[in-house]
């Protein structure tokens, strides 16, 4: 069974598979740095007091730093 | 003719900076893009009996731009007419993403632009757990492939051998899809010369500032009649892109274990820690002050001394005359101004380079961020507004490493309300004059009040920030991602071109506005319209004939500046500083330390006819000037001249008042615009006025 969430919702440590990506809401430069549908994703860091998320991308093993605000339209399927 | 361009082109992080200081060794110029703020770095090298013109673009993900800086990428690769159109681009890549910079090279060999390709760092590729099948790879991108490692110099020669190379025609994989492909005949109309590509890039831009205002109007009109964005355009095409790499990658590009990476890893679980990354960063900002501070004294003490005896030797070698005066109190004194902020600025840019070389500052960001953006700041703001604790100048140019224009502006703009410096030796003598000695809550009262200055600075900047942020527009929207890249040591050489290049732009660039201001001070000070300055001796004597002769020449200087240009000049504002509290005295101060607010002490000495060097750390100095101050009378309310209500007024005034040349002329350096620059100044100046106007009002 999947489930669809927002990025947001994972505690670090936690994987996901990315399954949409509201781009209505993001500039293309999200899915440029990979955050795109399909690719697997780590939750490495949280800044305190809802800052900003890193995560570590796993298909280019690179480690990613968004702003919370923006990660809310990223959607996971665990 | 003109030199072959070679363009280097990739995304951030990929030590494309370093590989361009390879290249160009010393032969390197930095300057602004003309019209816009973005920083433009240009170097030169000879070789295959030819000089290159070498071009550093800023760093990018692709062709669509999310920033100023970005734009300019897209504009020189696109815009065949631009003056920096390459005639070869060089796609510099790491072992890590190369997938992204393959993306990034199509789009530019599909725009019509020869390029090669280069994987930079080549060495980490073992540590990184790649394997790279370069036949394949060549095959793939049709074009030879490059290897380099900008850090020891390998392959930087064979690299710059192939500047000559102009690989062949390039076949587009990218497919337009069916439901565009309507729109996309209506625009070519528009651009019968260009090529299927480019005309899909005007379509999937937001704005394409070579184009004039009738091609735009026609692109408009055609994406309004189809219903679609240049954000929905960009992101089908960066899909596609994405889908097509992934899958033909999989046989270039093999993956172990990254081992970096889980370096990097165990490092960010303490340095990004929600309670330890916090103290550690702010005991590394705390470390870093320190040492801007110990280890520039002993020097700033050594060029302070060098200059004062090259003033008289230089005084004692010309003969006595305005000439002289202009060369040792103008120039001399004016240059020895400027470089004595120089080790301040290179320690502080030592240590932020290094920083950024190391990758630490990303993490920076991550932790400051979430604290400065409701003030419409960025993580990144946070390195400018502590080192403007230090000096204004190098803080401002350190907002460079912000990418979004607008934050970037507003960091430059409410920098200088930090209290730098300059500011400590007026609020000390200032708050020993009118704050009282005495303890408040266990606490000296005058320590609390400087401590609250220090308060008042933070809040005056966040608080403009937040204004600022409600009133200036942007055409990019704020968003903030970005790479958290794998720690490694330092690139020594490329912290050494950074600590150059920002000490030398500060030296030959703030440089001649100080100077000139100087002596342009100077002038005012040194000549008045009438007899009354140039017989000034006999108008003294006639009226005190019994003075000594120390007195004498003390009392001389001063009645010389009351009659000078600069005196006249005090008396003239008079009446804008007067419901402040000022009397004309207080006025020139006001004045001369226009060009740099440390300059108010020593005005105010030479007005109170004290000689002109005044040490503030020497007590008893200090004491002279300080009882002289006490003393003082304002003959327009016959009350002392610095009362607590006057004392407040003047330190609110320093406070918040755009009170240094030197910040002027760099912030017109680093936005190349007078209109922000002329706001900026307006705006401390401005507030600075009301803020001390309300507060003499309400304590006299």
């Amino acid at each position: 069974m999947q489930e669809k969430l927002s990025l947001t919702v994972l505690k670090i440590g936690e994987k996901a598979t990315i399954s949409a990506v509201n781009s209505e809401e993001l500039p293309a430069k999200f899915l440029e740095m990979g955050l795109l549908p399909g690719h697997v994703i780590e939750v490495k860091h949280k800044a305190p007091f809802n800052g900003p998320i890193g995560l570590h991308i796993h298909s280019s093993n690179v480690l990613i730093a968004l702003r919370k605000s923006e990660a809310e339209h990223i959607f996971v399927e665990k | 003719m003109k030199n072959p361009i070679i363009a280097l082109l990739g995304n951030p992080n990929v030590g494309k900076t370093s590989l361009f200081n390879r290249i160009t060794k010393l032969h390197q110029r930095v300057g602004n893009y003309p019209g816009i703020t973005v920083e433009k770095r240009e170097g030169t090298v000879n070789a295959n009996s030819k000089t290159y013109s070498v071009i550093d673009l800023p760093g990018t993900y692709s062709l669509f731009p999310t920033s100023l800086d970005e734009a300019v990428v897209y504009d020189v690769l696109a815009d065949k007419r631009n003056k920096y159109h390459p005639d070869l681009v060089v796609v510099v890549s790491e072992p890590n993403n190369i997938k992204r910079s393959i993306i990034l090279y199509q789009q530019a060999r599909e725009l019509g632009v020869p390029a090669i390709f280069v994987i930079n760092m080549i060495d980490e590729i073992k540590e990184k757990g790649l394997e790279i099948d370069y036949d394949r790879l060549e095959q793939y991108l049709n074009t030879k492939v490059y290897t380099t490692d900008a850090r020891n110099g390998k392959g930087i020669q064979q690299l710059i051998q192939a500047f000559e190379e102009r690989p062949s025609h390039y076949v587009s994989r990218f497919t337009i899809e069916e439901k565009y492909q309507s729109a996309l005949e209506e625009a070519k109309k528009l651009f019968p010369l260009h090529t299927e590509y480019q005309t899909w890039q005007f379509l999937a831009q937001d704005h394409v500032s070579f184009l004039d205002e009738k091609q735009r109007a026609g692109l408009k009109a055609i994406k309004d009649k189809h219903a679609f964005t240049f954000h929905e355009l960009q992101k089908t095409e960066a899909l596609q892109r994405n889908e097509q790499t992934s899958e033909l990658i999989k046989d270039i590009i093999f993956h172990k274990d990254n081992l970096q990476l889980s370096a990097t890893n165990k490092m960010d679980r303490i340095l990004l820690h929600p309670v330890w990354g916090y103290v550690i960063f702010f005991a590394l900002l705390f470390i870093i002050f320190q040492l801007v501070f110990t280890l520039a004294t002993p020097i700033m003490d050594w060029i302070d001394e060098l200059f004062a005896s090259l003033i008289d030797t230089t005084a004692a070698v010309l003969p006595e005359g305005p000439f002289s005066d202009l060369l040792t109190q103008g120039v001399l004194a004016g240059i020895g101004g400027i470089v004595i902020f120089v080790p301040q600025i290179a320690i502080l840019f030592l240590l932020i380079s290094m920083m950024e070389e190391t990758g630490y500052m990303s993490r920076v960001v991550f932790l400051m961020d979430r604290w400065l953006r409701p003030y419409g700041l960025n993580g990144k703001s946070v390195i400018p507004l502590m080192s403007g604790a230090g000096c204004a100048v190098p803080a401002i140019m350190a907002a460079r490493n912000i990418e979004n224009t607008k934050e970037r502006l507003i960091t430059m703009l409410v920098t200088p309300f930090m209290t730098c410096a300059a500011r400590l030796p007026i609020y000390i003598v200032l708050i020993a004059l009118v704050i009282p000695n005495e303890t408040f809550m266990g606490f000296g009262l005058q320590g609390l009040v400087l401590n609250a200055l220090y308060i008042l600075g933070v809040l005056a900047a966040l608080l403009s920030a937040w204004v600022l942020s409600k009133i200036i527009k942007t055409t990019h929207k704020s968003f903030l991602i970005f790479e958290l890249p794998a720690y490694k040591g330092p690139d020594w050489k490329n912290v050494g071109y950074n600590v150059w290049d920002k000490t030398s732009g500060f030296l030959f660039g703030a440089g001649k506005i100080i100077l000139a201001m100087a002596v342009i001070l100077w002038v005012l000070g040194s000549f008045g319209p009438n007899d009354k300055f140039s017989n000034a001796e006999s108008y003294v004597t006639e009226a005190n004939p019994t003075l000594s002769e120390d007195e004498l020449s003390e009392e001389v200087a001063s009645y010389r500046l009351e009659h000078s240009f600069l005196g006249y000049l005090g008396m003239g504002i008079e009446p804008f500083v007067k419901p402040l509290g000022y009397d004309w005295k207080m006025g020139i101060g006001l004045i001369s330390s226009f060009a740099a607010r440390e300059v108010f002490v020593g005005t105010m000495a030479t007005v109170y006819s004290l000689g002109e060097e005044v040490d503030v750390e020497d007590e008893e100095e200090q004491q002279t000037l300080l009882s002289k101050m006490r003393s003082e009378i304002n003959r327009n309310t016959g009350k002392p001249a610095y009362n607590l209500a006057s004392g407040i007024s003047l330190l609110l005034f320093y406070a918040f008042a755009m009170q240094c040349m030197s910040t002027i002329a760099i912030m017109k350096r680093e936005t190349g615009s007078w209109k922000w620059t002329i706001m900026q100044t307006v705006m401390m100046t401005g507030l600075a006025y009301v803020v001390a106007f309300i507060a003499y009002q309400a304590l006299k």
